[in-house]
């Protein structure tokens, strides 16, 4: 069995797991308007850490999550040969060097904690988070490794944001994931965090179990959304087929909702033609604006502590339906016996990828 | 058992597969190398050229394995071969381009924004081919044959019966690519392991 805790997260919201469910729980959002942040000088809504001077932001962020997960674990598994971190992650420190965007920090980071294997960086668009962790899972499984540590990390640049202000796909309000009116992206930085394990004995509170999941392509277009939702919904079918989980036993969707028009109508689609469509839903992005390589992880690590508190967060931003499949997304906080999660990602290059969390 | 059943490589000036010779740069053309390699194929593809350096070396390498095994598509489902790739410099080249983009040129180029992630590639090739398998890209300081047993057999014990995989080193002019497919079903190749990766890539 693969074991899944430790989760910790770094992003507006606060400086370690429990501030930032706190703000989730009381629907707080790092989103934030930021004045000349544009490409034409133009204020735009950002979830942007200030606490760190942005000189390699990147690298104290690796540091300062891995400090957060020590607190949490056996701090021995860290440094061992059985130990395996895997970093997510679309850009790294782009703005550090843009010819090896991750060599530098990550270099500097594996000699901070003496880590015995060399980090492997997954940078696979905005599925990099999941697919890190199953890939993690897996290296477990097959006895490779004994132990993962998967941090997610990206932070703005100019790179990203003026990217995807020339592809018109930044919402010119807080991102709204799902709603009527969704017009765009907000994006956000963070980093976060989880630690998997053969053993429960390594974790000081409570791990869950993993069950890992599989990845699926488009086929379609690199930019754009399939309008079947094909790979989504391949992804999240071997997902269940694999691991033996029927419909029935899914109690809450952590769906990607990154708020463009296309990416939510998508996913709608996908779980429509998944049955699964009935299921609570929510997109975190309206909280911590869309964390690119990260979110993954963060959305794994609230789901993780929704699961603990027995509470469903509501889906920040949405008012009322905006998509051609009826979804139930939660519009509010609701106490709830969640027993188990699917988490879902979908991203440019038309990659899809899943996984389940289940409490033990 | 899996083994690697064709490989390629592709540097600045010569192509080849399973070690022979397929394209020599010709220095006189007017095409760049790869327009030269691809003009080679005989394919109709228009979508080559809006692609990137990095999704055209991918491109470029997966259709020379499929003209070495033209079973490769017949024999496999269309979520059968998974997409296993890395290099050192991530989607770098094209990065640098879309930077001058917004910095030289003050227009950001979204055509260019489109492949600043070096997963596009894959993209590319599951487009092409229609195929709906695991895709993987991972960015490493080195060409690492051990990262491709390991993840690779992770994909073979989960579903996926086939992997092509590759090294596509591209970075400002620089090119060192190396494209291997392995396969589960197969009475012909070397076995999957560290010491044939090492044999095959030859860096």
């Amino acid at each position: 069995m693969i074991y899944i805790g430790a989760e910790e997260i770094i992003s507006p919201l606060g400086q370690n797991m429990e501030e930032n469910f706190q703000a989730v729980c009381e629907n707080r959002s790092g989103v934030s308007l930021i004045p000349h942040a544009g490409f034409n000088d133009e204020s735009i809504h950002l979830s942007k850490i200030t606490s760190i001077s942005s000189q390699n932001k990147f690298e104290y962020l690796l540091i300062d999550i891995l400090e957060n997960v020590l607190k949490q674990i056996d701090p021995q598994i860290v440094s061992s040969k059985k130990t395996i971190v895997i970093v997510s992650s679309t850009k790294g420190d782009l703005d550090r060097n843009i010819s090896s965007p991750f060599t530098d920090s990550i270099a500097a980071f594996a000699k901070y904690f003496k880590l015995a294997n060399e980090p492997l960086v997954v940078s696979n668009a905005c599925i990099s988070g999941v697919l890190a962790i199953n890939a993690a899972g897996n290296f477990i499984k097959t006895g490779l490794y004994d132990h993962a540590i998967v941090i997610g990390c990206d932070v703005i640049s100019d790179f990203v944001l003026y990217g995807f202000q020339s592809l018109f796909a930044v919402s010119s309000t807080p991102c709204a994931p799902f709603d009527a009116n969704r017009n765009g992206i907000t994006l956000g930085e963070g980093c976060s965090a989880v630690v998997l394990s053969n053993s429960k004995e390594i974790f000081k509170k409570t791990s869950f179990q993993l069950f890992t999941g599989r990845s699926a392509n488009d086929a379609n277009h690199i930019s754009g959304p399939s309008r079947t939702g094909e790979g989504l919904f391949r992804s999240v079918k071997k997902t269940l087929e694999q691991n033996q989980i029927s419909v029935d036993e899914i109690d809450f969707i952590s769906a990607h909702g990154t708020a463009t028009i296309f990416n939510d109508e998508m996913e709608a689609i996908a779980f429509d033609r998944l049955e699964i469509n009935d299921k609570p839903l929510n997109s975190l992005k309206g909280y911590f604006g869309h964390t690119l390589g990260a979110a993954g992880v963060i959305e794994t690590a609230i789901s993780i502590q929704m699961m603990r508190n027995n509470l469903l967060v509501k889906s920040l931003g949405y008012k009322e339906s905006g998509t051609s499949k009826t979804l139930n997304i939660a519009t509010e906080n609701k106490s709830s016996e969640l027993n188990t999660i699917l988490k879902t990602a979908s991203g440019f290059g038309g990659c899809n990828a899943s996984l389940v969390i289940r409490k033990l | 058992m899996s083994f690697i059943t064709v490989y390629c490589h592709i540097d600045e000036n010569s192509c080849s597969v399973n070690g022979e010779t397929v394209l020599q740069k010709n220095e006189e053309s007017s095409d760049s190398w790869f327009k030269q390699l691809y003009k080679d194929l005989a394919i109709e593809y228009p979508k080559f050229y809006k692609m990137d350096m990095l999704s055209q070396a991918g491109f470029i390498g997966s259709e020379l394995i499929k003209r070495a095994n033209p079973d490769l598509i017949s024999n496999y489902n269309d979520d059968e071969i998974a997409l296993l790739f890395a290099n050192s410099e991530s989607s770098a080249d094209t990065d640098i381009r879309f930077k001058e983009s917004y910095l030289d040129k003050k227009t950001p180029s979204p055509s260019l924004f489109v492949y600043t992630l070096p997963n596009i590639v894959l993209g590319e090739i599951a487009i092409r081919n229609k195929w709906f398998g695991e895709n993987m890209f991972a960015v490493l300081p080195k060409f690492t044959p051990d990262f491709f047993v390991q993840y690779g057999m992770v994909l073979l014990t989960t579903g996926s019966k086939a992997v092509l995989a590759g090294w596509l080193g591209i970075l400002e002019g620089r090119v060192e690519v190396f494209l291997f497919l392995v396969e589960t079903e197969s009475n012909k190749g070397e076995p999957f392991d560290i010491e044939n990766i090492i044999k095959y890539a030859g860096f």
